[in-house]
């Protein structure tokens, strides 16, 4: 009689759940390379993630608004605080940085138009500025990045808001990657850097170092641009509390906190990993730092990493975010892994089945998306992918509406914690909302009682003081 | 905190106090034909630049003085047109940063990030600059002729930078196009990731930072430091040495593996 498997093999004792296949490989791999993997997408392991929250919408004790009748506001304004045009977007989702380089020309020019028509902005990311993407979006952001590529203060000049790109989540601390292969001579040209090199962006700025010195960076930019456009700081989410009140101490009309779900086009596996923290742990702790410094009325935070959908979107707008930034998902939406009979072959050429490629670093994208190929970008039509983008940003706007009127709210911004709750402990004392079928909030809970206890505790001494024993 | 009015939208603050959302320009320049000057003691650095943005762009001036800038910062920034500007004094942090085609001298000493991101135009400063001086740019002639802090043309991409003196530590860090002239000594780690570019020191070089190597001069080197050296009326040293990329990090993952210590 022979074993069925390994469970009935008496001599098999079992396996490593710490150095599993993967681990291992990942280890032979690396004997073999002599550095670090690069590769593009977001996380693999695990972690606290929205699916882990829910709504409570209205049942008696909310009164419900009517969908497809009642009206729901989602026009957001970003940056009303100093600057003299500030973002109106009609909806609470923008395209986030992505560079040209990273990303193709079609790719760009698809997301901007898509954008243009959803009402929303799109960025130029690090590579600076190509003319086709600012003339398809009517909102445009400009990136100041560690690297300054391409930076241009006549581009500046066409800008509807400025990002200081401070830090991303996928991998905090670093400046951004990309291969020699997308490095083709535009790319390199547009960069002033030799064609074909490993790109490496600086992760410092090269005019400023701390906090103090970016105020100043930052009145320079406001003086430049007249007081104009809007100035928004992107970080990493790591040490948010500090790190956002630092923020807010630099003057900014808008903070932009991106979580560490958040994917990258080209990253070392071991960073876009082991940096950051969860989203949904950091804008809890950004509102506090907000509100402690006295300016969550005047500062607006925007958020970003790993958003897929509205119910997404519509979780970061309860917590406090006033719009989400997304990236990757809208890179899906253009058709980043995705199977195209007859066109694409993504087993062949990529080595992985649609749908689990994360080689947007190799410039091989077999859809046209994250490559600089000729051959390659042919398969991405710029009006079919912007009608793509623009359907489902209006879907993602359409499922934060649905959320925000099961909640009795006829605005998307008037979403608010009360209406979450967690399903795990941890995503319960991340996110500050309780778990569900609960009033507990890891953490706070914890808070109260023992702030009661004290207080309770003060008043028996005083009693027992004045009895005098 | 400090309250910053901003009209119709009420009060806003600021930790800093830096922002001035709603001022305008003072209008207290004296013009005569296409120059003009004003007094900057008593003019924020908004009222400053608003003042002299109306003469440039407004009243066509081609020639502006600036009196007693009393080393504010952001000074002369965002200036996208020919022009010339004398500025008779100091500037602090990131004085003529992001500018296209003037012409300006600083009779004093600046701060940090002078003329970061330069694209074209001409920039002399008569006395020291601080660190990070010449951040990013991308043109133009920038003229020290004191001395420099660490870090000068951190990520230059293309123009020139002549020092008169000595040039601090990490000199032409990441340094991607672009020359670089330094008549004193240079601080450790020179040239630090350069990618691509020249530099050339006249003094002692502590120590070369990661793939920076020397290389030979040649009689084009001599020439172009000849006739920059020239227009700015400065004394050249009789020798240069030059410095370039080794090229050893451009592809980090086909290293041999004697050269993988490079990038620890």
């Amino acid at each position: 009689m022979s074993p069925q498997n390994g469970a009935s093999n008496p001599n098999v004792i079992g396996e490593s759940p710490i150095f599993t296949p993967r681990v291992i490989n990942d280890i032979h791999a690396k004997a073999e390379l002599g550095r670090y993997r690069m590769r593009g997408f977001s996380m693999f392991k695990p972690i606290p993630h929205w699916d882990q929250l829910m709504f409570m919408p209205g049942t008696l004790t909310r009164f419900v608004i009517e969908g497809y009748r009642e009206k729901c506001e989602t026009k957001t304004v970003l940056g009303a605080r100093f600057a003299k045009r500030p973002l109106e977007l009609d909806i609470p989702i923008y395209v986030t940085g992505m560079s040209f380089g990273a990303l193709s020309l079609e790719a760009k020019m698809a997301l901007a138009k898509g954008a243009s028509m959803a009402g929303t902005a799109t960025c130029s990311g690090e590579g600076g500025m190509i003319p086709p993407e600012r003339d398809l979006s009517t909102k445009w952001y400009y990136q100041v990045i560690q690297s300054r590529y391409g930076f241009n203060p006549h581009h500046l000049m066409l800008a509807d808001a400025v990002e200081f790109f401070i830090g991303q989540g996928c991998k905090v601390g670093l400046g951004g990657h990309l291969m020699g292969q997308k490095v083709t001579e535009q790319v390199a040209e547009m960069r002033s850097l030799p064609a074909g090199i490993d790109q490496r962006s600086p992760a410092r700025h090269p005019d400023w170092l701390g906090p103090d010195d970016l105020s100043l960076k930052i009145q320079e930019i406001r003086e430049a641009t007249d007081y104009q456009v809007p100035i928004q700081l992107k970080l990493g989410a790591a040490r948010v509390y500090d790190d956002v009140r630092m923020a807010a101490k630099c003057g900014p009309d808008i903070i932009y906190l991106d979580g560490a779900e958040g994917s990258t086009g080209a990253g070392p596996h071991i960073a876009t990993e082991e940096t950051g923290i969860p989203l949904m742990a950091a804008i809890p702790e950004a509102r506090r730092a907000l509100e402690d410094v006295g300016l969550a009325d005047e500062i607006d935070l925007v958020v970003a990493g790993g958003i897929r959908n509205g119910g997404d979107v519509a979780k970061c707008l309860a917590l406090g975010a006033k719009a989400v930034a997304m990236g990757h998902s809208m890179l899906m939406a253009l058709n980043c892994n995705k199977e195209i009979p007859g066109v694409t072959d993504y087993e062949g050429t990529i080595g992985v089945k649609a749908g689990s490629c994360y080689h947007c670093h190799t410039g091989r994208c077999p859809v046209g998306v994250a490559t600089q190929d000729p051959e390659l970008r042919k398969r991405l039509v710029v009006d079919e992918a912007a009608e793509r983008v623009y359907n489902f940003l209006h879907t993602l706007t359409l499922e934060v509406q649905m959320l925000a009127r099961a909640c009795g709210k006829t605005n998307i911004h008037s979403l608010e914690p009360e209406d979450l709750c967690a399903l795990t402990t941890e995503a319960a004392a991340m996110a500050k909302v309780p778990l569900a079928g609960t009033t507990y909030v890891p953490g706070v809970t914890e808070e109260r009682a023992l702030s009661e206890i004290k207080s309770l505790l003060a008043k028996h001494v005083a009693n027992e003081g004045g009895r005098d024993v | 905190m400090v309250a910053v009015t901003a009209g119709e939208r009420g009060v806003r603050y600021d930790i800093r106090g830096l922002a001035e959302p709603d001022a305008v320009a003072p209008k207290i320049a004296k013009i005569d034909g296409d120059t003009a000057g004003f007094d900057a003691a008593d003019l924020s650095p908004r009222q400053i630049n608003l003042e002299l943005r109306r003469l440039v762009y407004g009243e066509g001036i081609r020639e502006v003085t600036i009196d007693n800038p009393g080393a504010k910062h952001s000074i002369a920034v965002g200036i996208l047109t020919c022009c010339r500007i004398r500025i008779n004094g100091s500037l602090g942090y990131f004085g003529c940063g992001l500018v296209d085609g003037p012409e300006i001298h600083i009779t004093g000493r600046v701060g940090w990030s002078v003329a970061e991101n330069m694209m074209s135009g001409v920039v002399v400063i008569d006395k020291n600059a601080g660190s990070l001086t010449g951040a990013a740019i991308r043109g133009g002639d920038l003229v020290i002729r004191g001395h420099v802090g660490a870090r000068t043309g951190i990520d230059q991409k293309g123009g020139t930078i002549i020092v008169g003196g000595n040039a601090g530590a990490t000199t032409g860090f990441m340094m991607q196009r672009g020359r670089q002239i330094i008549c004193g000594d240079a601080g450790g780690g020179l040239g630090d990731s350069m990618y691509d570019g020249s530099i050339y020191v006249a003094g002692k070089v502590a120590s070369l930072g990661v793939d920076c190597v020397e290389a030979e001069m040649t009689p084009a080197d001599d020439e172009l430091i000849d006739r920059k050296f020239r227009i700015y009326g400065m004394d050249r040293p009789d020798t240069f040495r030059k410095f370039t990329c080794g090229r050893k990090l451009w592809n980090y993952d086909n290293l041999e593996p004697s050269e993988r210590k490079l990038v620890l």
